[in-house]
């Protein structure tokens, strides 16, 4: 079980590998593509704010992180017509170089990756909306070696996806998302869609309205971190050892755009509950755990950040020590 | 031109299937016979019919002359079970409906355990963009262009896929030039913008905050949308917008619809935003 990082710089490495990072993704835009497909993202996030600058740097994180894997992220979830032929290109390019796999989002781009005898060397990418067992069973029979799971799971659902003979990715920190990001059809490059949904929907109750706007606030991370320097997320720490006994392979700290110092701080919690996890810490023993590093009780006690707030289901669960 | 019908009942079916959209509509829409009865849900695993529903459906299709077609969410293992037990009581009693899928575990269920039944390709297999604030900034759609898709028609003809089905998005090629074989169908008049397991409608009509969002994934819906669709006002997007259920609908500009219709062999009529 490995903490998967997120990176967009090599003067990043170093802290976070001290914070406990195992692995890390980072997002890359390909030479020209700027030219070609102007305002169109190569990845689900912005280049300028969020990727690599360019190979020249990349390759500098492909020495410095010490034969730890690194997965460059492609994972829009359509391209047009064009853009697949050039990924893929490109991806051969980065695995050549050392990347050990390619998160992919794009049917197209998966394709075309299989028949380049690269499946192996594919993560499904969460916007590619896996949940269930003959969806996996799908993904497995092209090859490919990981599945990130989507954010909206129950634990139970998660334990009925999980298939023998490919890997599983999950949710672990930070950036919610409103609606099922590979269903949302929209583009981040016009401005975040779901910032602005609800408040003007007719026939909603102005209680349910406020209710969504609170818990929207909760997915972007209370608009703040907590005093002690922690984003203040969603959060999936309690679960590990659930998820760790499902037969999880990864777990995803998100946030490529977010400064150093809150990547740092996200894998450190992240690390410090995989410990707790393997050596039988419960997640009452993780919640008392990060809220002592992370404070911010109340909205742990309330369960307003979890991922996965049905880890909290079995009563043995509730009982914290005050 | 064929035409299907996205229904939610057995009322009388219209004469003219144009008529069930806005008048505008009928204006660009050529003529033409109904050909299949569409039901089921392609957004929300809780909306898949009860075997007496989905049953009444089938017979109402029958009797109707008309093909009927089930359309299916992504859906969890639990919603995949439901499923497949919806599909073996049908076919036990002698229905063949056609099934649409947007998940591939709905497809290979249908490869593995129901291969009698004819597998048409949804419109969530297209995840092309369909942004409203993009719609309104981009008026035209590249209709020309065919290559888009071409790797996903090819699996899907090998997979013995018979149609592939989606609403317009903003690049306009992925039903291809028919060459593949299959049916290609559009759907009009709503495009989807998102759809999430974390329903606003649902949360409009929960009893416990814990019934809400997150927190109430795992608990019961009380199907609080049915009936019912709501207009949705925002400041970035001046067409109209829709919320059904769990998803947001798009009422697409017309100048995108007629281009896409060039690629169309049959167009499925919604009457109103369904999730």
């Amino acid at each position: 079980m490995n903490i998967l990082a997120p990176l967009r710089s090599s003067s990043e490495v170093a802290d976070l590998i001290a914070a406990g990072a195992d692995e890390f993704f980072c997002g890359l835009t390909p030479p020209g593509w700027e030219e070609r497909f102007s305002g169109i993202w190569a990845n689900r996030r912005a280049p300028l704010s969020a990727g690599v600058a360019d190979l020249a740097d990349f390759e500098r994180i492909l020495v410095s992180i010490a034969g730890r894997p690194v997965f460059v992220a492609l994972n829009a979830p359509f391209y047009p017509p064009g853009a697949v032929e050039m990924l893929a290109r490109f991806g051969a390019q980065l695995l050549k170089m050392g990347v050990a796999g390619l998160i992919v989002a794009d049917m197209e781009l998966i394709l075309d990756l299989v028949k380049a005898g690269f499946a192996s060397r594919i993560h499904v990418s969460s916007l590619a909306t896996c949940v269930n067992a003959g969806a996996a069973s799908f993904y497995r029979d092209l090859g490919v070696s990981r599945i990130i799971l989507p954010r909206h799971l129950t634990l139970a659902e998660i334990e009925s996806i999980i298939i023998p003979g490919v890997e599983f990715e999950t949710f672990l920190l930070n950036d919610g998302c409103v609606f099922e990001e590979g269903l949302c059809a929209t583009t981040h490059a016009a401005g975040s869609f779901c910032t602005k949904d609800g408040h003007e929907t007719e026939g909603v109750s102005a209680e349910t309205l406020e209710h969504y706007a609170f818990w929207k606030w909760t997915l972007n991370h209370c608009g703040c971190r907590t005093g002690n320097g922690y984003p203040l997320g969603p959060c999936g720490l309690c679960a590990v050892p659930r998820l760790m006994q499902a037969g999880i392979t990864s777990f995803k700290v998100v946030g490529r755009e977010a400064s150093l110092e809150r990547k740092e701080h996200s894998v450190r919690i992240a690390a410090l509950a995989l410990r707790m996890a393997r050596n039988g810490g419960t997640p009452s023993g993780i919640r008392e755990a990060v809220i002592k590093l992370r404070g911010s009780a109340g909205m742990c006690i309330e369960r307003h950040l979890c991922y996965y707030p049905d880890v909290w289901d079995n009563p043995s669960n509730k009982s914290l020590p005050c | 031109m064929e035409y299907g019908i996205r229904v939610t009942d057995t009322s009388e079916l219209p004469s003219d299937p144009r008529t069930i959209c806005p008048v505008e509509w009928r204006e660009i829409l050529p003529p033409g016979q109904i050909q299949a009865i569409y039901f089921g849900t392609e957004f929300c695993e809780t909306l898949l019919p009860d075997f007496e529903s989905a049953e009444e459906l089938c017979r109402f299709s029958h009797d109707s002359g008309l093909d009927a077609v089930m359309l299916t969410p992504i859906v969890t293992g639990k919603g995949l079970g439901q499923l497949d037990h919806l599909l073996d009581q049908l076919t036990a009693v002698g229905w063949i409906p056609e099934v649409v899928f947007n998940d591939w575990g709905v497809l290979n269920l249908l490869q593995q355990r129901y291969p009698a039944l004819p597998r048409r390709s949804g419109r969530l297999i297209n995840r092309g963009l369909r942004d409203p604030r993009v719609f309104e900034s981009r008026p035209t759609v590249e209709s020309s262009l065919t290559d888009r898709g071409q790797r996903i028609r090819s699996m899907l003809a090998k997979s013995g896929v018979s149609a592939l089905e989606t609403d317009p998005d903003l690049e306009g090629s992925f039903l291809g030039n028919g060459s593949d074989g299959m049916e290609r169908v559009l759907y009009f008049p709503y495009v989807f913008v998102a759809s999430s397991r974390n329903c606003l409608i649902k949360a409009d009509g929960a009893k416990t905050l814990d019934d809400c969002f997150t927190k109430g994934l795992g608990s019961n819906c009380n199907r609080n949308c049915q009936g019912r669709w709501h207009q949705v006002h925002r400041d970035d997007t001046s067409g109209p917008l829709w919320r059904a259920g769990n998803t947001l609908f798009y009422e697409i500009p017309r100048s995108f619809a007629e281009k896409h219709l060039l690629q169309a062999d049959r167009v499925v009529l919604f009457e109103r935003p369904t999730p």
